[in-house]
């Protein structure tokens, strides 16, 4: 894996992000069952986030014609892709990487309502930048020359109404997951008991999924969210604190369940995206997240379903009776499997299990109540 | 940017030279309010009246009426009667209506009796009181015209029949619907009314000024005339966006038609035309949708335009836009001609008018790249469109950020076109309309664009036209669109 990089990216990464890969291999490896990590109770202090470009104080200043300059390179090297990405891994294609051009233009500069004034820029005229022009050369060139994640050059992404900060070692949350706040939204619209419950978010990562149900439950409701990466405890505590849910938010550092014990039987809902690719397909993964993303938000094990399935027996039990769970897939054939297996082995504790489709009609995400 | 008054938010602040705090003029008024003779005539009154004072200390007694057409017509009131204006003592006002009989000076003087006498105008700083009186005059007829006096008539009469229906509040959402058309329409009528009066009132103050010899009051009487002169000239402007929908901010949609580069790229000058307008008027301007052309251009793409009238200046530029010039992507250098399809749909602030959208008629699509998708991929693309399966109509966006922020955008896109869509079909029921359905969405040619053999953009409804089209092309529009709204208003020769 890391051999397939180039040298220059690596120095770009995170350390983190190479620590959690070799961490994982181990894991990936192991036959049945997840491999519980003893729960780390403080966080260390030197995951420092990165703050985001968009949020970044503008003290820079370069020239609008410098600025078109540099926008017109930009433009052009995404025009020099074509389709080559689309061709080799499913990535981008020269429309979508002209639109990030302006969306990272937009995150850069202080005011935005000047980038209309690029097509003919007045001579002399100055902008305020977030990043020096000269990192704005090297982050496109990341971006285009060695396929570096638009997420983690603007160091966001925005998801539902939210835009959560990102960086290498924390996985870029996925339009797909969207919907289990949308499925939860649904429900505790007419549940008090679900609305005015515990929630847990497993593997939270950026925190995308924690803060979006925080956003939805009623006063009394509550989210603890979990992640095993220091670095995603670290990120995903300030993108709760950015969207001011302190109180409503809390983030345990540990392996799924097992910094849980104290709200065992209790919570009302269990939702989570873990890793959940085969193994063996992590090689052949699109350029942007095979090389960028941690391993250990991706690898599921041999099929893919060691966390999964950890996760449906374990929910069972954690669940308060009537509380709900919402697991997202690899699609079909896991959807599938885990249904099968929940409706054999666990019928006594859950029921109403379903395989709830995604936006392209692929079974996305598998869902049930404790009994 | 002058053209663009902030307008209907002044109309009950700004009103038109009530007197001006003088003890005298109130006196005077008060003697011509003596004369005032109540009306025997009943009248329905629909609601308590709230009273809103007035800088002047008058107060105007804001009744909401409900008369049904005979009365209208046959209502009889004393040549005298000068209608709301009363002293804040408290002297009951019978009624206060607004399409009463016309108002008159003591000696006669009507309002359409000024504009029939023709009575020259001059210049606001040489007129003498007569002109300035015939200019307000005018004004106060155009205001009528371009608000369709007569259709507003019959509109308050068939809502005031509604209102009185005792089923009515069955329906709230209707019933609250009626009963804002209903205020809003006696808004508008009262506002006129009241510059009717008040003309009159200064006519009638200024002759007796000049029968007691009492110069100073004259002379303030000219002033208020002089003040009035303006205020009304400013109000014809804002009665060409008396439309319910005008004051909402709105979408603007360009497509290309038929013939490739050319015209794609003709679509995209065209919504840049747009842009800078909506820039240039310190409209907020979001790009919805946008599907750009293989080589060159747009083959589609949606703005939103964000701001006070935008729907109502907008609207003037439905239609199919024409270009004539040497296209830049024929290497022989021939001259072409290319069409681009301009619609522009209000965004309803209003949510109870909303056409209500059943969930299980929408399809809901989302593009995305092939591949199982989920975590095995990273992508920036989160375009949604939404169909309605019904009508057929769509709606895309893929200029947000997040899927669900395109969602909630596409849906506003399509909330909008199904609000059009209904609109459009009530006034077909309401017979009020005679525009096609295609009329209203995409409309006729409308504006030729020609950069060669000669230049030049003309508007073939109005036969405006300009010789300079990249001041157009800029987004200059101000004098196209101000055109056509007053001619499509002032050539209705039923008001
Ligand atoms: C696919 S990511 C999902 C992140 C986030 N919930 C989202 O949807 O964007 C999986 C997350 O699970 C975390 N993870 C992996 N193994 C874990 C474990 N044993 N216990 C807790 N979290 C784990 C990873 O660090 C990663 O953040």
């Amino acid at each position: 894996m890391n051999s397939s990089l180039p040298r220059t990216i690596l120095s770009t990464i995170s350390p983190y992000s190479l620590a959690f890969k070799r961490q994982k291999l181990p894991i990936s490896t192991r036959v049945s069952g997840p491999v519980s990590f003893p729960s780390i109770s403080s966080i260390p202090s030197s995951q420092k986030p990165r703050i985001p470009l968009f949020l970044r104080p503008p003290i820079f200043t370069t020239s609008l014609s410098d600025l078109q300059k540099w926008q017109q390179w930009a433009n052009n090297l995404a025009l020099s892709v074509g389709s080559k990405f689309v061709d080799s891994d499913n990535g981008p294609d020269t429309n979508i990487l002209c639109r990030e051009v302006k969306w990272l233009l937009e995150d850069a500069v202080e005011d935005k309502s000047i980038l209309c004034q690029l097509v003919s820029p007045e001579n002399g005229k100055l902008v305020k930048l977030r990043a020096d022009l000269d990192e704005l050369y090297c982050l496109w060139k990341q971006r285009i020359e060695e396929r570096r994640p638009f997420q983690y050059i603007v160091g966001c992404e925005h998801w539902r109404d939210l835009v959560l900060s990102v960086q290498e070692g924390v996985l870029i949350p996925r339009p797909e997951t969207e919907l289990i706040v949308d499925l939860v939204s649904g429900l505790v619209l007419e549940e008090e008991g679900l609305r005015e419950g515990i929630w847990a978010d497993l593997g939270t990562g950026s925190g995308a999924i924690a803060i979006g149900l925080a956003r939805i439950l009623g006063d009394g409701g509550r989210v603890i969210a979990t992640d095993l990466s220091p670095i995603a405890v670290s990120i995903a505590a300030f993108n709760v604190k950015r969207y001011d849910l302190q109180d409503k938010v809390e983030i345990r550092q540990g392996s799924w369940f097992e910094p849980l014990e104290d709200v065992k039987g209790e919570l009302a809902g269990v939702v989570s995206n873990p890793p959940y690719i085969p193994s063996s397909q992590i090689v052949g993964l699109q350029a942007e997240v095979g090389r960028y993303e941690p391993r250990l938000a991706l690898d599921g094990g041999e099929n893919g379903m060691d966390d999964l399935l950890h996760l449906c027996e374990a929910a069972a039990l954690m669940l308060k009776p009537g509380g709900f769970f919402a697991f997202e897939t690899n699609g079909e054939k896991q959807s599938k499997f885990l249904l099968d297996f929940m409706t054999q082995k666990l019928a006594t504790n859950v029921h109403n299990l379903e395989a709830i489709s995604d936006f392209c009609g692929i079974k996305r995400f598998v869902t049930g109540f404790r009994r | 940017m002058g053209f663009f008054p902030n307008l209907m938010k002044t109309l009950y602040s700004r009103s038109l030279s009530l007197p001006q705090n003088s003890r005298r003029r109130n006196q005077k008024l008060s003697l011509l309010i003596s004369s005032f003779t109540e009306s025997n005539k009943t009248l329905i009154v629909q609601t308590t009246n709230s009273q809103s004072t007035i800088r002047s200390g008058f107060r105007v007694l804001k009744h909401t009426l409900a008369f049904s057409s005979s009365e209208i017509q046959t209502m009889k009131v004393p040549a005298s009667f000068h209608g709301l204006l009363v002293p804040s003592t408290g002297v009951r006002c019978g009624f206060c209506s607004l399409a009463a009989t016309e108002p008159r000076t003591s000696d006669g003087l009507t309002v359409n009796g000024i504009v029939a006498g023709r009575w020259p105008i001059l210049d606001e700083n040489e007129g003498d009181w007569k002109s300035h009186a015939a200019a307000i005059a005018q004004s106060i007829q155009l205001i009528k015209k371009r608000l369709q006096w007569k259709k507003m008539i019959v509109r308050l009469e068939m809502l005031s029949a509604e209102l009185n229906k005792a089923d009515l509040w069955d329906d709230p959402v209707h019933a609250g619907k009626i009963s804002r058309e209903h205020g809003s329409l006696m808004g508008k009528m009262k506002e006129v009314n009241r510059y009717e009066r008040e003309l009159l009132e200064h006519i009638d103050m200024l002759k007796l000024a000049r029968e007691e010899n009492d110069g100073e009051l004259e002379s303030e009487s000219l002033r208020a005339l002089l003040m009035m002169r303006s205020s009304v000239k400013e109000k014809e402007l804002e009665a060409l966006l008396a439309g319910e929908q005008d004051s909402c901010s709105c979408f603007i949609e360009v497509q290309a038609g038929a013939g490739g580069t050319e015209s794609m790229d003709w679509a995209a000058m065209v919504m840049s035309m747009y842009k800078s307008w909506a820039e240039c008027h310190r409209y907020g301007v979001t790009v919805v949708d946008e599907m750009p052309g293989e080589i060159a251009g747009i083959k589609r793409a949606t703005i939103k335009v964000d701001g006070e009238y935008a729907f109502g200046y907008a609207k003037a530029e439905v239609g199919v836009h024409r270009l004539v010039r040497i296209s830049p992507f024929d290497s022989a250098n021939r001259r072409h001609t290319s069409f681009a399809a301009v619609a522009v749909t209000p965004i309803l602030g209003d949510t109870s008018s909303h056409f209500q959208i059943n969930e299980s008629d929408l399809r809901i699509e989302r593009f995305r790249a092939g591949g199982p998708g989920g975590q095995h991929a990273n992508t920036t693309e989160s375009a949604v469109r939404i169909v309605h399966i019904p009508t057929g109509v769509t709606a895309t966006c893929q200029n947000e950020r997040s899927q669900h922020q395109n969602k909630a955008m596409a849906m506003a896109v399509l909330q909008s076109r199904l609000d059009q869509l209904e609109m459009t079909r009530q006034a077909q029921l309401n017979a009020q309309h005679t525009q096609s359905l295609t009329e209203i969405s995409w409309g006729n040619q409308i504006r030729t664009y020609v950069l060669h053999p000669y230049r030049m953009v003309k508007d073939l409804r109005t036969n405006y036209e300009v010789s300079d089209p990249d001041s157009v092309l800029e987004g200059d529009l101000d004098g196209f669109i101000l055109s056509f709204l007053s001619a499509s208003l002032d050539k209705d020769k039923d008001n």
